[in-house]
């Protein structure tokens, strides 16, 4: 037999049930002496009394308490995102079926896509001459529309200003639109998170 | 937004969601951590009231903070390190204005003490005394009770809450041997408080051939 007792560092790893060739010996001393068997039982109905301690609840309403004071903050993705989600679910198919023939002709339709841009990659020079000829026409259509669009926000003084430089147009155009959009997710999170107080 | 199955979430998708403002995933964050906070509070503070305020501080704290939360923390070890804070801030104010109405300062003998002290007006046992009597009245919560706070919050997480010697260290900011040593005085401790008189005389004296050998 070992006649060394153990420490107390031992009788607290045999208590949290470690394993490991250093705690066989341990183990074995345990088996042979009464004094450190009488000292580990003792720690062990201590640890037992703590193991069964229950959990305590707070008041039933403890939650509803909590949850009255917390602060619910949408980021405006999400509020965005839900929005739209909320515009189009209504719109989805309801029945399993129809479901499954939307999801067939999605499908489809993206494999015509995909062939397609297989064939015009295939086909560069005519897809290129084709792709000059419709930015041709999409520079001066966004142009016009552009110019139109910020005479129509900003005034005459503001196309005069830009001096018809079509790149100049479709720039300031597409801030203007950017600003608008930026503003209708703001409105759309503002309108969200009232209608989530409300609620 | 989708209906989602919270209950059966793992932790880290229900802070998600909750990150995103679903208000579910907030009322689930309590539901699931309600009890093993209160249970810690309660025990550090011994106060039902009181702890009930401020487990309500610890959550307030942690959900409108969530977006400062960190996946690389387990949610419930924040929100024990958070509890444990606001525990021991509690009990350190609270034994400072003890010290100003329990007596003056420079008294020196417990005689003293008591001569300087405030009555605090005596009342019958409330229905909440009464209960905290019922709860925290066994001879294992008296003697946890007497443990520095610091071996308490310590002992209740591993013991009640069954945490690991590692994640009470990363939890409670505490280097791993002092979580170890705060344990083991903690253990002492209590089985020298739960341990009859003569018997104690009988473990002390092991202990001491114990720490001879």
């Amino acid at each position: 037999m070992n006649h060394r007792h153990l420490l107390p560092d031992e009788i607290d790893q045999l208590l949290d049930g470690e394993a490991g060739f250093g705690v066989a010996p341990l183990q074995a001393h345990l088996r042979e002496c009464d004094q450190c068997r009488a000292a580990f039982e003792e720690e062990r109905v201590v640890v037992e009394a703590l193991e069964h301690l229950p959990r305590l609840a707070p008041s039933t309403d403890f939650a509803s308490r909590v949850m009255a004071q917390v602060q619910l903050y949408e980021p405006w993705h999400v509020a965005a995102r839900d929005s739209v989600v909320g515009l189009i679910r209504p719109l989805a198919p309801r029945s399993q079926p129809v479901r499954l023939l939307v999801g067939v002709a999605a499908l489809s339709l993206a494999a015509l896509v995909s062939v397609a841009t297989v064939w015009l990659v295939g086909h560069a020079d005519a897809t290129l001459f084709f792709a000059g000829l419709v930015r041709t026409t999409l520079v001066r259509g966004l142009a016009t529309t552009g110019a139109a669009a910020v005479q129509a926000l900003l005034g005459r003084s503001a196309t005069q200003a830009l001096g018809g430089n079509a790149t100049a147009i479709i720039v300031a155009s597409i801030s203007l639109y950017i600003v608008v959009f930026l503003a209708a997710a703001f409105a759309l999170r503002a309108a969200a998170v009232s209608r989530r107080r409300r609620a | 937004m989708a209906v989602f199955d919270l209950a059966n979430l793992p932790d880290a998708d229900v802070v998600a969601l909750a990150q995103q403002g679903r208000e579910p995933a907030f009322r689930e964050i309590i539901r699931r951590y309600e009890r093993p906070l209160f249970s810690l509070i309660y025990r550090m503070v011994r106060d039902r009231e009181t702890a009930e305020e401020l487990a309500q501080d610890t959550f307030l704290k942690a959900l409108n903070h969530i977006d400062r939360y960190r996946a690389d923390f387990k949610l419930s070890s924040w929100l024990f390190k958070i509890g444990n804070n606001v525990a021991i801030d509690h009990l350190r104010k609270r034994r400072l204005a003890t010290v100003s109405v329990s007596g003056a300062p420079h008294a020196a003998t417990e005689a003293e003490v008591e001569a300087t002290s405030f009555e605090i007006a005596s009342h019958a046992p409330s229905a909440l005394d009464q209960l905290e009597s019922r709860e925290l009245g066994s001879a294992i919560e008296k003697a946890i009770a007497a443990l520095r706070p610091e071996y308490r919050s310590c002992i209740l997480m591993r013991h009640v809450e069954g945490r690991s010697y590692e994640e009470i260290a990363t939890t409670l900011d505490l280097p791993l041997g002092t979580v170890k040593t705060y344990i083991h005085r903690a253990r002492l401790e209590l089985r020298r408080a739960l341990t009859p008189e003569p018997e104690r005389g009988r473990a002390a004296r092991a202990d001491d051939e114990v720490d001879r050998s």
